[in-house]
């Protein structure tokens, strides 16, 4: 998943047409939840959560990966592109409750041990609460999960649809 | 929109969207209907049935003319279209020759090209079906000086809905003017908030463009977008800089529910502190007082969402770095008085040039007007660098806050400035540009923001 941090490299320079902004989004949200959610709190690591969003992830990128590599080989069986547009209907939340569950799980470890947190009084005045950051994350997701989830439903439509028109015409 | 080609292959190709309706179009268009593949206005370039070899419709010379020439049919270039676009008029020797219609090899700018074509095959469609005006949507009656008046048909960008017609308009009519027009059949969308394009997809055209110097023809087709409520750009600085100066305030008097309840209403022991509020509030205030009597604004309005991010971006910042200086728990600086007063004389110096470079911009411009000239350095030695750099309000701006950051030894207060210095950085940036591309003898060593730097 860190390696995933190329496509914002790709999509900076230009040999990928998507947006920066989103992909960086994207792939910035996985790796906080591998890095500094998963990784500093080992005790979460053994949660049923983490497989949840595991397998979620790594369904998704197999069949992300396939659509790429056939689409420039120009050679893009239906079955992919199906799948690429339609699993992600289960898949992606599923990978959402993991990733929630899995922060709801690291909440106790993080207040315990006062995990990336500095207070107050301190040389350059200022101060962060990890446990509240991790909260407001938490809360993040209710506005820009439906977002995402809506702009797939959408680009589905789209894209199935004109599939079947592509046919009908030729 | 129909598709004309005729080369060895015998496919069809190459499709773009003409502006004429199709019983406007000549009638010896019309004859070979297996000739044309009449694509939905939405089919563009993009389309796999427009992919592949595209020909240049071929602009056919009269007989004679193409005997001479030795050759049927002559293909043309998009430069030789447009230079013929230009200088065709109905009724002179050029127009004896071409009789044929017109296609395009695809270039840049499609609402440009179209606007060509279509105003070309329009005239050429006047020509040859002036017997049969009688389909014509407003026949002109014993009208014979057609350039005195103009016709305007606006359409929707999104569903090429026709939403106006305006006959009868000058030539010379600006787009403000036709914009005004059109706000009369449509009350809801006043002027701030229309956008009129030639192309659905193309700029927004200005509103001191003139109708005359478009390339449409008699009629002209132009395409609305609604920007949204508009707000205006007083409205928002205002709103937006009355936010900081206040809530500085609840968080320097330690309005209860902030800090502990002990806390309440205290004040803070150290006189940085108190220097900080008064930094700050002086600020703000001349920010709001610029804005009501030196600023002159080039764009009346600005989106109404602009209001609630530009409201967050201030407000919130402005609650992050008072609730620190004004902590029971604040940490004076490390160099002490020292330090201090070096931030604060930084702090100063640039809240003069800043105001400075405010007042030389004003005076660049006199009021009312939008005229845009090149700034130079005046008697003021604060506006000096302008030699150096094209927006030394950003400049200034951003050195003020590196020494209030100073003064306070506060990291929010830093990252504000940063996060500033990003924003100011790209609108520099910006600013320089446009700069560039006006006029011709800008200043070489001029950088946009930071002096031989960036």
């Amino acid at each position: 998943q860190t390696g995933a941090l190329l496509e914002i490299l790709h999509c900076a320079v230009g040999i990928v047409p998507s947006s920066v902004v989103l992909t960086s989004f994207q792939v910035m949200s996985r790796v906080f939840l591998i890095w500094a959610v998963t990784h500093s709190v080992k005790e979460v690591q053994s949660e049923d959560s983490v497989l949840l969003y595991v397998i979620a992830w790594t369904m998704t990128e197999i069949i992300r990966y396939s659509f790429y590599t056939f689409s420039l080989l120009n050679h893009l069986p239906y079955l992919i592109k199906w799948a690429r547009y339609t699993l992600f209907i289960v898949l992606y939340p599923m990978g959402v409750s993991g990733e929630l569950l899995t922060i709801y799980a690291a909440l106790p470890f993080v207040r315990q041990a006062g995990l990336y947190s500095i207070s107050l009084p301190n040389k350059y005045n200022f101060s962060f609460d990890y446990y509240a950051f991790l909260i407001l994350i938490m809360i993040s997701y209710i506005p820009i999960f439906p977002q995402l989830y809506f702009h797939m439903i959408h680009q589905r439509r789209k894209v199935l649809s004109h599939t079947e028109e592509h046919k009908k015409f030729d | 929109e129909c598709v004309r080609s005729r080369n060895e292959s015998k496919t069809i190709n190459a499709a773009f969207q003409i502006l004429t309706p199709w019983h406007e179009l000549p009638p010896s268009l019309h004859k070979n209907p297996l000739h044309f593949l009449r694509l939905s206005p939405e089919t563009s370039l993009s389309h796999p049935r427009a992919t592949g070899q595209r020909d240049s419709f071929l602009l056919w010379p009269s007989e004679a003319c193409a005997a001479a020439a030795g050759q049927r049919r002559v293909p043309l270039h998009l430069d030789c279209v447009r230079a013929l676009a230009a200088i065709y008029v109905p009724g002179t020797r050029l127009d004896k020759h071409f009789t044929g219609i017109i296609s395009l090899r695809p270039h840049r700018g499609p609402g440009v090209r179209s606007a060509l074509i279509g105003a070309l095959i329009r005239r050429l469609a006047d020509r040859r079906s002036s017997p049969t005006r009688s389909h014509k949507p407003h026949p002109a009656p014993l009208d014979t000086r057609p350039a005195t008046s103009a016709q305007v048909e606006i359409l929707d960008a999104k569903t090429r809905e026709k939403l106006c017609f305006l006959d009868k308009v000058e030539p010379h009519a600006t787009i403000a003017e036709i914009k005004n027009l059109f706000t009369k059949t449509h009350p809801q969308w006043y002027p701030a908030r229309q956008s009129l394009r030639l192309d659905p997809k193309g700029k927004s055209l200005k509103d001191e463009d003139v109708l005359q110097k478009l390339p449409v023809g008699t009629t002209a087709t132009l395409y609305f977008r609604d920007l949204g409520a508009q707000i205006s750009w007083v409205t928002v600085f205002l709103t937006e800089y009355a936010g900081p100066l206040f809530i500085y305030l609840l968080f320097y008097f330690r309005v209860p529910f902030i800090y502990g309840h002990k806390y309440d209403f205290t004040s803070s022991r150290h006189t940085v502190v108190h220097l900080a509020c008064i930094c700050h509030s002086f600020h703000y205030v001349k920010r709001l007082l610029e804005t009501l009597f030196v600023h002159r604004f080039s764009h009346g309005t600005m989106p109404l969402r602009n209001i609630f991010k530009n409201c967050t971006y201030y407000w919130g910042f402005a609650a992050w770095m008072a609730y620190y200086i004004n902590h029971p728990l604040y940490t004076p600086p490390t160099y002490g008085a020292q330090q201090v007063k070096l931030a604060l004389a930084i702090f100063v110096i640039c809240q003069l040039g800043n105001f400075s470079i405010h007042m030389a911009l004003r005076d660049l411009r006199p009021a009312g007007s939008k005229t845009r000239k090149i700034p130079y350095p005046t008697k003021n030695p604060f506006t000096w660098l302008f030699l150096l750099v094209s927006c030394p309000n950003y400049t200034y701006e951003v050195g003020s806050w590196i020494g209030f950051a100073i003064m306070t030894q506060c990291l929010p207060v830093a990252l504000f400035s940063l996060v500033g210095f990003t924003q100011m950085t790209i609108w520099a940036k910006g600013k320089h540009r446009s700069y560039l591309k006006e006029f011709r003898d800008y200043p070489p060593l001029r950088m946009p923001i930071i002096p031989f730097l960036l």
